[in-house]
Parts: C-alpha cells; structure tokens; sequence
C-alpha cells in the first residue's frame, strides 16, 4: 500500500516537472533533434453533418481551424470548402462538400 | 454577435481568462479568441493556442515588456501538417541548385564557414492582429502576439549564392524548407524573392536565436530572415534554394499572401482589389504592452505606460501618446535604439488627475514618415493591420 502511494507520488512529481520545464517532447541526442507534438483533440458540436466535417477536414488539419474563426454566412463556408476541394486538392465529393458546408454554417455560421 | 452580454469584440479586448492545458487534452468545440487555452508545445513555453495541428501558437503580450523576446516564448505558425518533427544534422544539407555556375550541397558545419552576421530584427506574421479587422475576416483569427523581437545569427544569403555562381539570366530565388503537406495534391510552401532583393547584405540564413539554435517550431535547424518584411517569407527549417529564371508560379506567391496594388494595400471594405501584388514590407506599428487593455489603476498613484514600435526596416522617429481618446497627443519616451530592424520601447509617465475610464491611443512615425491609421484599412485577407489602437484604462 505505501509503496502504491509512493509510486503515484513519484509519478505525479515527475509529470509535472515535465511539464513544468516546457522541454517535455523534446529530445536532443547527438547531432539529433526530435519532438513529439502534444495529442490535442478538438471536439465539434453534435449535429446533423459533424462526422463528416470531422473527417475530411481533419485529412490536412485540426478542427480548431473551424471552431477558432468567426460567425460567418453559408456562402462563405461553401467557398471554403470548394477552396479546400479546387485549391488544396482535398478529396471531397461534391455531396460531402455540401453536408460540411450545411454543417459548418449552421453549427458555427451566422444563427449557429 | 452576443456571449454572456458582453459583444464579442470587447471580449477579445479583454482577453479573458486563459487556462492551462497539459501535453494531451480535449478542446471544447467552440472558442472565441478571448478564451484561447495556453498549451506548452516542445521547446515552449505557455502559449496561447490558435490551432493544434499544423500548430499555431502566440505570444502571450506579456512577453512584450522585454526588449527581446525569449526563444521559448516566439510564435510558432506553420502552413502544412507535416511538419519536420525531427533532424539529424549529420545527414541534413541545405541545397543551392538552379541556374548556378556549381550547384552546392552544405553540411551545418559547411555553412557555419561563411562569415557570420548578427542583428536584432521583429518577426511578424503577415496576419498578425487579424481578428481585430472590421467586418470579420477569415482566416487565422491572431490577436497581436504573432510577433516578436529576436537576435538572429547567421550568415548573407548572399554569401551563399555567390559561392555557387548565379549565372546571368537568373531572376528569382525561390526557397523551400522541410515542411510538406499531408496531400501531395496541396501546393508545397515555396516562397521566392527577386534576385536583387536575395543579394542584399542583410538577408540571412539564420542559425541562431537570442545566441541559441532554433527551436524545431521555429524552424531548426536553419531559416531565412528577411529583415523589415513579413515572416511569411522567413522560411523555417530551410533546405532548398533554388535560382531560377522565371517567376515563381508557387501558390503561395502567386494567390495566397497578396494584398491589394495601392499604396495603401488597401480596398472599400467588403470589396475585392481590382490587381493584387506579393505582400512585402512591414507597416508601421506601436502597441500598448503595459498596463494591458482594461486594465484597473488606483487613483492617486503615478504610473508609466510602455509599450513597443517598429516598422518595416525603417528606425521609429516618435511615439506620441493620447489618454483622452485622441484629442491630446504628447510625445514618449524612446528607449535604447539597436537598430533599424528592431523594435524600440516607449515610455509615458502618467499621473491621472481623476477617476475615470481612459481612452489610450499610441501613435509611431518612422524616419521616412510612414505612421499608423486612425482607422483601419481594410484588404480582404487581413494583412497589414497597424490601426492606431484604443485601449481603455480604468482608474479607481
């Protein structure tokens, strides 16, 4: 039992040296750098259409890139998403092009 | 648009409350630019998350109190997801080929022969202070921390590309750094400079930060400084050089990262440019850094107000400071000026002669007049943005 305690102790204290020293997923070795991104994950409000927008976009980046913008109107998330499509090559059906725009635009457009 | 009764914009004002976020954790599905969560990212201090991945994080203002900001407290802004998370300098080359007499193949040590330059230089990002545009634009919403005042070492450019022969004919350079994109259909992050401006004396490639290798964020173990302009062009962890002979037809040069053809860079706003042309040099700009934006004063006690300035490549002639909304205007304090490239810090001493709110503007000129707008000018990508800014100080 003590020895639990003291386990859980030691390995709290070393977490948060960890983080507290801002080098944690940093490795210097050698003539060799290396870092491991932290894991984040970003959540999407429940709705008709998240599953998809959740997929695809996330192909090229993190959902924050739709939850940080602002209120904007449908036309212009559709414009989004065909600039996603036309520009950076990302493999979206016309069909689910529309649902992440509909999608978008009401959960984080104008009204949403 | 409404949250909690306060408008959005004077939420952003107030720059809310920020909490910590450990290596892992979810983020809730809605976050306005007030709320940003501060994570720490390798090599990182806390910073304020825009994105996650690929990763865009910015500088507390806090961090803006010191002459020069520390390593671990830059931005950090990539383009594409697959960022280079790990180099070997033993194996890592910077390229030069192209319309060259020899092209040439540099090992880190290689470089590390040509003769070394140092000077101090604000990096900016070209969308830095976005979310303040009015109407709203898309795009990276930054609030001001996508900046920063940093010594960069490394050596000219220059250098480099005589050591290959730039043959006649040769118009631009272009550069590419280790980044790549998760699709192969998505444009690489190519970005070039005319020749003429490639050979000037202060371009470098830097391999040293505040006196220390770059953060793998910020772009290790190499990356360009082009003094005075946009960190759009500072590409990171730079492998490729590339002179050519025709223009670039890079996405990134030829669509993305343009502003309107006016000497303003500016359009009607909600308008479209009739020609747009590459985004250059810096504008010029000076914020409030302390005491920050809402902030509460007791009444009776003198204070001073600092804040920073600077412009694109120019030294800043005045500061000038107004705490009643822009009626009265006196002149700052300059701190230690370490060149043209740098910004310089602004002190006004400042007893209030009664409670109150307080408007504080601030207002820099350069050396060649170049100065701040009192409204902001508009372009349709949110670029340039150096609007005299209003910050309300509360005294009690």
């Amino acid at each position: 039992m003590k020895t639990t305690i003291l386990l859980c102790i030691m390995i709290s204290l070393v977490y948060t040296s960890m983080i507290m020293a801002g080098d944690q997923g940093f490795v210097r070795d050698g003539t060799k750098r290396s870092i491991t991104l932290p894991a984040l994950v970003v959540s999407l409000k429940e709705g008709a259409g998240m599953d998809t927008t959740s997929r695809y976009c996330r192909i090229c980046h993190s959902l924050d890139y739709i939850t940080t913008q602002q209120k904007f109107p449908k036309a212009k998330w559709q414009a989004v998403v065909t600039k996603m499509v036309k520009t950076y090559g990302a493999p979206i059906s016309e069909e689910n092009a529309k649902i992440i725009a509909d999608y978008i635009s009401t959960y984080y457009g104008i009204g949403g | 648009m409404e949250f909690k009764g306060v408008s959005r914009r004077n939420f952003i004002k107030t720059l809310g409350i920020t909490t910590a976020l450990a290596a892992t954790g979810t983020i809730p599905p809605v976050l306005y630019a007030s709320e940003r969560r501060l994570v720490t990212y390798p090599e990182k201090t806390e910073l304020l998350l825009l994105t996650s991945s690929p990763p865009q994080l910015e500088t507390p203002l806090k961090y803006f109190r010191e002459l020069i900001t520390p390593n671990e407290a830059l931005f950090v802004r990539w383009h594409l997801s697959n960022i280079p998370t790990s180099v070997d300098l033993d194996t890592w080359r910077l390229v030069i080929h192209g319309n060259v007499e020899k092209p040439i193949s540099l090992s880190f040590d290689d470089l590390k022969k040509f003769e070394k330059i140092s000077y101090t230089a604000v990096i900016q990002c070209a969308g830095n202070g976005r979310s303040f545009f009015e109407p709203p634009l898309f795009g990276g919403q930054w609030l001001n921390g996508a900046m920063g005042n940093v010594t960069w070492g490394g050596v000219r450019l220059k250098d480099v590309l005589k050591s290959a022969g730039i043959k006649t004919g040769s118009i631009e350079v272009v550069f590419k750094g280790l980044d790549k994109a998760a699709l192969s259909a998505t444009p690489g992050f190519l970005k070039s400079l005319q020749l003429d401006k490639a050979l000037e004396d202060d371009i470098i490639i830097a391999y040293e930060m505040n006196g220390q290798e770059l953060p793998m964020l910020n772009g290790f173990p190499v990356r360009l400084v082009v003094p005075g302009w946009y960190a759009t062009y500072w590409v990171k962890s730079l492998s490729d050089i590339e002179v050519t002979v025709k223009s670039s037809e890079s996405f990134w040069m030829k669509t993305a990262y343009r502003i309107p053809d006016d000497p303003c860079g500016c359009v009607e706003p909600g308008t479209a440019p009739k020609k747009t042309v590459p985004i250059t040099r810096m504008t010029t700009r000076s914020l409030l850094i302390n005491p920050e934006d809402g902030s509460r004063i007791k009444f009776g006690q003198p204070i001073e107000l600092m804040g920073v300035a600077f412009s694109g490549g120019y030294s800043i002639k005045e500061v000038l400071v107004s705490v009643d909304g822009g009626m009265d205007w006196r002149p700052a304090r300059l701190g230690i000026d370490i060149g043209r490239y740098s910004w310089i810090q602004w002190f006004y001493p400042w007893q209030p002669t009664k409670p109150g709110t307080y408007q504080v503007m601030v207002r820099a000129t350069n050396s060649i007049g170049e100065s701040q707008p009192l409204d902001g000018l508009w372009n349709p990508s949110g670029y340039l943005l150096n609007k005299i800014e209003r910050h309300n100080l509360i005294v009690t």
